[in-house]
């Protein structure tokens, strides 16, 4: 009578397997499908492959030639004006700060509109979210190169092109937060009499300020890089910096503001996980897998 | 024969466990009631390794199971099984693959991590379904069942780990009074057919009695009561949980808001 894996007989095995077929083996189509829709995206890869003209001696050569570029950058110099450049980083930073911060501040109220269960009006909510979708779907390169057009060179077109982007991605964001918090929370102080209003304030946003909060800072870390990138096309910051000594192949200048943008996002990073210990994780800091407990 | 000697556990100022010492007879299913904050778990999770004790051991056939450590503590906790509250399954994955992981202890980790089981896997993880009434459901993912129905799947996952001591960590606390019955006679079946002893807490004392061997009470981290469940009169009742006419409201009495009651007030319960 024991439940060991050595005492089942063939016997047993045989009536088991006849009595739940599908524990055993999955049916011949469910195999089939999955083989198709690995042959077919191992087919779609090479095929990309095939049309790049992604020859392995064409990757090598390329190789080579990015060997020389790097070569050149050794030693880093800071050129004629280092300040100069301290300048440009330090408005990058600005830029994705006030960019990110505004979009944060706008897409409140934006994702609050833009959950189904704050306002459960199918029509409404469809067309809000293509909207969001609408607008981050677009890179803030491109909205940069609106911006130049709108309001002139300069970080103030970086600055509304990373707001205007970001807004969309974080509306998406925390509109979605807000459809997974418990409605049980948001019941009990609704229970109370409180309005529409009170029970968002209290009841909702209590929960879904740590996401809310963390996409922000995430948001943050990675418009620190794409703002190093917005002024190539004039919209300030260290970016223009950057182009412009690559098309004068001043590479050991290329090689000191690559650096400098690393440790300024290193720096950027180190913050936000600080930010997000102290704010977000509240103090619990629970090992996901713990096979032993520090002792 | 698992042995337990002047086991201690400190967390801080706190000692959830303070000095307990008892034997537990290979095929008994022993009780372990007691009001919330009593170290009923902290037992439990002792015996397992889950928690390192700060004093004292726990033998079973004659070996120091607290001093493992690695692959040795792995196989013990191989052989005795835990079960828990809040059932702890994974809730992705289907009845049959959350069943087969108990087998990681049996089987090589590459095959594991593949998710590669063999027809007697899978044959033994059917026949432990039907043995717990699960059987019908083996394809089913684990988060479309009710409560009852997961802790049934999580015993017989516990099962198939082939233990030879269960430990069951309040594995009723969620569940309504039809399912917790079930499960308990389900874990009572195994314990008779297969021989394997199992450790039990429950708040309901009504629930020990009716499906234990033996019964022990613990407070403040020490066991105050240690008899069967006809020698558990109002007296020791009283001892365990502190309250008059305690074998009517002792149920109540281990509920962490009146635990937090007893201990200061309204502030306790926030």
């Amino acid at each position: 009578m024991a439940l060991t894996a050595a005492s089942i007989t063939p016997e047993e095995m045989d009536r088991l397997q006849a009595n739940y077929p599908r524990a055993f083996k999955r049916p011949w189509w469910e195999q089939a499908r999955q083989w198709a829709v690995w042959s077919a995206l191992l087919a779609f890869v090479g095929y990309c492959l095939v049309r790049f003209d992604a020859a392995p001696g064409r990757i090598w050569d390329g190789l080579s030639e990015l060997g020389v570029i790097l070569s050149a950058m050794v030693p880093p110099t800071f050129g004629a004006a280092p300040s100069g450049l301290f300048w440009a980083l330090l408005e990058s930073l600005t830029m994705a700060f006030l960019g990110t911060l505004t979009a944060a501040l706008l897409a409140i109220p934006l994702g609050i509109m833009g959950a189904r269960n704050i306002i459960p009006n199918w029509v409404f909510h469809f067309v809000l979210r293509r909207h969001f979708d609408g607008i981050r779907g677009i890179d803030p390169l491109v909205w940069a190169l609106v911006y130049v057009r709108a309001v002139g060179l300069g970080p103030i077109a970086g600055t509304l092109a990373i707001a205007t982007s970001d807004t969309g991605t974080l509306a998406k964001l925390y509109a979605e937060a807000i459809e997974t918090a418990d409605s049980g929370q948001a019941e009990g102080v609704a229970a109370t009499g409180a309005g529409r209003s009170i029970v968002i304030r209290l009841g909702v946003l209590p929960q879904v300020l740590p996401v809310m909060l963390s996409n922000a800072l995430y948001m943050f870390e990675s418009n620190t890089r794409s703002a190093t990138i917005l002024g190539i096309v004039g919209a300030g910051g260290i970016g223009f910096e950057l182009s412009d000594r690559i098309r004068a192949h001043r590479w050991d200048e290329v090689g000191m503001i690559i650096i400098m943008i690393v440790v300024t996002v290193a720096l950027i990073d180190g913050l936000s996980h600080l930010i997000r210990k102290r704010f977000i994780e509240g103090g619990k800091n629970r090992p996901l897998v713990r096979t032993d407990e520090a002792t | 024969m698992l042995e337990i000697r002047d086991l201690s556990k400190r967390f801080g100022q706190t000692r959830a466990l303070d000095g307990v010492s008892l034997q537990v007879e290979a095929g008994q299913m022993v009780g372990i009631v007691g009001r919330s904050g009593a170290g009923k778990s902290t037992l439990l999770r002792g015996i397992n390794g889950l928690t390192t004790p700060s004093g004292g051991c726990v033998r079973y056939a004659g070996v120091d199971v607290s001093a493992l450590r690695g692959r040795h503590r792995r196989d013990w906790r191989r052989r005795c099984a835990m079960i828990f509250q809040q059932f702890n399954l994974v809730h992705r994955l289907d009845v049959l693959t959350n069943v087969l992981a108990g087998r990681v202890a049996h089987r090589s980790t590459p095959r594991t991590l593949c998710k590669l089981f063999s027809r007697r896997e899978r044959a033994l993880a059917a026949l432990t379904l039907e043995r717990v009434g699960m059987a019908e459901q083996i394809l089913q993912r684990a988060d479309t069942l009710s409560g009852g129905q997961q802790q049934r799947v999580a015993i017989a996952r516990a099962l198939i780990q082939e233990p030879e001591v269960i430990l069951a960590d309040e594995p009723i606390a969620s569940l309504d009074p039809h399912n917790a019955s079930l499960v308990l006679e389900t874990l009572r079946e195994i314990n008779r057919h297969e021989g394997i002893s199992v450790l039990l807490n429950v708040h309901t004392v009504e629930m020990a009695r009716a499906h234990c061997d033996r019964i022990l009470g613990m407070r403040d981290g020490r066991v105050v009561f240690d008899g069967t469940p006809d020698e558990l009169d109002e007296r020791s009742l009283a001892a365990i949980y502190d309250m008059p006419r305690a074998a009517e409201s002792a149920p109540e009495a281990s509920t962490p808001a009146a635990a937090g009651a007893d201990a200061g007030g309204l502030a306790a319960v926030n």
